[in-house]
């Protein structure tokens, strides 16, 4: 401590000490005064009493005074409570410890004896909004101890059947001051078994459920009904939330791939039912086609068999129109035989009567002849000249046969009959056309 | 490669020769026909040097065997007026067919329009004409058919009736319906592209639908008023022809509504055709698209109510695609006379009866051109039923139908038409109820005052016999 400081605390106590000892002669005489003041106070007071007493003035005045005190009593004591709709009075008698619950409307509250408390039966939420940043004042913890922020919302109810029996042991605010620590208290321990990535993708329906699971019982034995337990939005540290996007489009990619080959599975399996039921399609066609092709076929089949009796008939008419015809041909023939045969057996009795005639000529004719040759031999034994004639008429027809006078004294058939001295010179001539004779 | 040739050569006289030099003496190296496709390299002592690409060969050809065309647009009026010129000119499709290719390659695509694939698809059909005709001294038609293949004209063959028909398979006449063209170049393409005779006879019933309900579509394409009375009439003919056979087939199908349609607009179309205008060659066509209007004539008839006493027909379905006709007495008792079940379209509004009640007869479709009429007759009380077929023929075309009985039942007179080898054979006959055989039997309706007096009103209004 240096000098110049030591120096100004002594300044100061001197300072001081100089004040008291002018100050002491002072305070006696202000005691004095106050004395006697207040001796002046009390006799006025008393006499102001005695005025509101025995005075009718004094006693309007006190009267107004007393009725002025009760109503700021009742004002300031208020002896009649009111319930709000949604709500549930809890009163309990300090004297007796009896408790009883109002329900909605006035309810007499005596002062300093009964005690109020007040419950909300309607639907209360808790929302941790102090973990809901991974920078806040008190982010969960997640396994890998990473600090999360997440939006929880809670909602819950008082049960209203348990309200007279818990009202003793509960505070007022149990929201704040029983379900709050309690759940918050499981939500941190929840996270904790968890890591990040469960909690931000995969688990997050589990850890819904298993919240639910778990706050259910525990807040029902403190008479309140857990509603719905939601997670809402997760706040990742910056870098971390970073990364873990990458991996999770890493794993979307994944995941998209997956889907993408489904699909195609599935589009090859579409394909595939489709060729199928194409090729049912087609083989019904075919069916179709065929059993069409064979009703026709069946149909032309019975056409031609209602033709085929009017062929047969028309074969059979051929062949009876050519046995009729081979019939009149033979009857024909034999008629034409038998035609032949008579003409043949005419001709035969033709030609035996001609026969029969020729000889009949030729008798008659030989006879004739043998008459004719013996008149001949007679004509000739008269007419020896007659023999050349005849020789030259037998020659031939065509043959101009002049038969001169014997030149020589001879007849030139003479060699044949000889030296005919005797027979008379003829000069015999053949001339002219055939026929001609001359 | 063609686009970058400066010029080419279209050989003009069959059996041209291809020399291996420019002399008259040199080795025949290839037997040229009209209409190919030579490239032209150059030209010594009055023959071309040609390159032959579908022979990959070079050689020498006469300049007067050849006609030379530059392949731009300079060359298109003369490639034109020679293809005009040879369109209607027999024996030279291939050269035709050639001159078209080449002007499809000079012309610019806005001076190639539906008289063009006319003009093509003619000269094809003709060709595949000259194919089916079996004459022997054709030696150019199987080189004519190379050519003509070579240009991507394609002719189908098929066996009908023993012997092969040759068939354009219609490519340009698609494209002249695609392409609009006048009235009657657009006939022409329907009328070939429909042809029966061109049908594949391998098709199964279901391709056969699919074919004829294209063929009324092409048919519809087709303006009637547009055209000279001759030819809508050739039109009305097909038409007729296709309508009654889709009748026979939609009905097959399980779609009576549709096939009674066809059935009238079949008898609709037929009665459009004018007989004063019909052209002396459409006459036979008239007479078989009647005898196959008149097959499927049934197909319209409505439903009569059956009648309240006597026999009547039933009819139930049996195996798939069969009829169960069952001939059963009136009234509650419903005593089964008499049962057949066939493969065939039986026509139940078709049915009839005689007034006496002992015949009853009903029309049977066994093809899409053969109507059968079956009579149920009663004979010694004993009910019996016997087929009367359009005539003793392979069943083609051809159809039966009743136009009456005589006043005492003891007759019937039936319409008979069938087409045996090719021609249209029509008789009108009287016959016994009894055995069905013909008494009376003529090739026209006056011939027969029996069949004139007692056929019916009935048979009179719907017949088509009697045209």
């Amino acid at each position: 401590m240096s000098d110049e400081t030591r120096n100004e605390q002594q300044r100061d106590e001197q300072q001081r000490s100089e004040e008291r000892k002018q100050h002491e002669p002072k305070r006696g005489e202000a005691l004095r005064k106050a004395w006697g003041l207040m001796g002046e106070t009390a006799r006025g007071v008393v006499s102001r009493i005695r005025w509101l007493v025995y005075a009718p003035r004094g006693r309007r005045v006190m009267g107004g005074f007393i009725v002025t005190g009760v109503v700021a009593g009742v004002v300031a004591a208020q002896p009649v409570c009111t319930i709000e709709p949604g709500e549930v009075g809890v009163r309990v008698n300090r004297l007796t410890g009896s408790v009883s619950e109002l329900p909605e409307g006035w309810s007499l509250l005596v002062p300093h004896v009964h005690r109020l408390s007040r419950y909300s039966l309607k639907d209360q939420t808790f929302r941790p909004e102090r973990s809901a940043r991974a920078t806040g004042p008190a982010p969960f913890q997640s396994m890998e101890g990473l600090s999360i922020g997440i939006e929880v919302n809670i909602r819950y109810v008082l049960d209203p059947g348990k309200i007279g029996a818990l009202s003793a042991r509960l505070p007022e605010n149990v929201g704040e001051d029983i379900v709050e620590p309690l759940i918050d208290g499981v939500l941190r321990r929840h996270f904790a078994q968890h890591s990040v990535r469960e909690i931000f993708s995969t688990h997050r329906v589990r850890i819904q459920k298993d919240l639910t699971e778990e706050l259910a019982p525990l807040l029902a034995a403190d008479g309140v009904l857990l509603r719905s337990v939601t997670l809402g939005n997760v706040d990742l540290p910056a870098q971390y939330r970073a990364g873990m996007e990458t991996l999770l489009a890493e794993e979307l990619n994944t995941e998209k791939m997956r889907y993408t080959l489904e699909l195609k599975d599935k589009q090859v399996k579409q394909s595939a039912l489709e060729a199928e039921a194409d090729k049912v399609r087609r083989e019904k066609a075919a069916e179709a086609a065929g059993s069409e092709e064979i009703i026709a076929a069946k149909a032309k089949a019975e056409a031609m068999r209602h033709i085929l009796p009017f062929k047969e008939k028309e074969i059979e008419q051929r062949r009876l129109e050519a046995e009729a015809a081979k019939v009149s041909r033979l009857t024909l023939a034999t008629a034409e035989a038998d035609a032949h045969r008579i003409q043949a057996a005419g001709e035969a009795d033709a030609r035996r009567k001609i026969a029969e005639s020729d000889a009949y000529r030729l008798e008659i004719t030989g006879k004739a002849s043998s008459e004719q040759l013996a008149r001949d031999a007679e004509l000739i034994s008269r007419n020896p000249l007659l023999i050349q004639k005849t020789l030259a008429d037998k020659l031939s027809d065509k043959i101009q046969v002049i038969i001169a006078p014997p030149q020589s004294g001879g007849f030139i058939a003479g060699n044949l009959l000889g030296p005919a001295g005797s027979a008379p010179s003829a000069a015999l001539a053949t001339t002219g056309a055939p026929g001609g004779e001359e | 490669m063609l686009a970058t040739l400066v010029a080419i050569a279209l050989v003009v006289q069959d059996q041209a020769p291809l020399r291996a030099s420019p002399q008259d003496s040199s080795p025949r190296q290839a037997t040229l026909w009209q209409g190919e496709w030579l490239e032209v390299r150059g030209e010594r002592q009055g023959f071309l040097q040609v390159y032959d690409h579908r022979r990959e060969r070079p050689g020498y050809v006469r300049a007067t065997q050849v006609r030379v065309y530059s392949l731009d647009e300079t060359s298109v009026p003369r490639l034109q007026a020679v293809m005009e010129f040879v369109k209607e000119t027999p024996g030279a499709e291939a050269l035709g067919i050639g001159h078209a290719a080449a002007l499809l390659r000079a012309a610019k695509a806005s001076q190639v329009g539906p008289e063009f694939f006319a003009a093509l698809g003619t000269m094809a059909d003709r060709l595949a004409r000259r194919a089916t005709s079996n004459r022997t001294n054709d030696t150019a038609l199987a080189a004519h058919l190379d050519v003509a293949a070579s240009y991507g004209v394609k002719l189908l063959g098929f066996e009908r009736e023993g012997r092969t028909r040759v068939c354009y398979d219609g490519e340009a006449f698609r494209r002249v319906l695609a392409l609009g063209g006048g009235a009657e170049s657009r006939l022409q393409a329907a009328l070939s592209l429909t042809r029966p005779e061109c049908i594949d006879p391998a098709l199964g019933p279901v391709e056969l639908h699919a074919l004829h309900t294209w063929r009324r579509s092409v048919l519809e394409q087709v303006d009637a008023s547009a055209l000279p009375p001759y030819l809508a009439n050739r039109l009305h003919l097909r038409r007729a022809e296709v309508e009654a056979t889709l009748a026979y087939q939609f009905s097959r199908r399980g779609e009576p509504q549709r096939g009674s349609e066809a059935a009238e607009r079949s008898v609709d179309v037929l009665a459009r055709v004018s007989k004063a205008e019909l052209a002396e060659e459409d006459r036979e066509a008239y007479a078989v698209a009647a005898v196959r209007v008149g097959a499927s004539r049934a197909a319209s008839a409505h439903d009569t109510p059956p009648p309240s006493s006597g026999p009547r027909l039933a009819w139930t379905p049996g195996q798939p695609g069969e009829t169960c006709l069952r001939l059963e007495e009136a009234g509650d008792g419903r005593r089964v006379l008499f049962e057949r079940c066939t493969y065939g379209l039986v026509w139940p509004a078709s049915s009839r009866r005689s007034a006496q009640g002992t015949a009853v007869t009903v029309a049977v479709q066994m093809l899409e051109g053969w109507t059968e009429l079956w009579v149920f007759h009663q004979e010694d009380g004993e009910w019996r039923l016997d087929t009367l077929a359009p005539g003793a023929v392979e069943p083609s075309l051809g159809y039966v139908e009743l136009a009456g009985f005589s006043p005492d039942g003891s007759r019937i007179l039936v319409t008979r038409e069938v087409v045996s080898e090719g021609r249209v054979k029509s008789s009108f006959q009287v016959l016994k109820r009894d055995t069905l055989a013909p008494e009376r039997s003529a090739g026209r309706p006056e011939a027969i005052g029996s069949f004139q007096r007692w056929s019916s009103a009935d048979w009179r209004e719907r017949t088509v016999s009697l045209r």
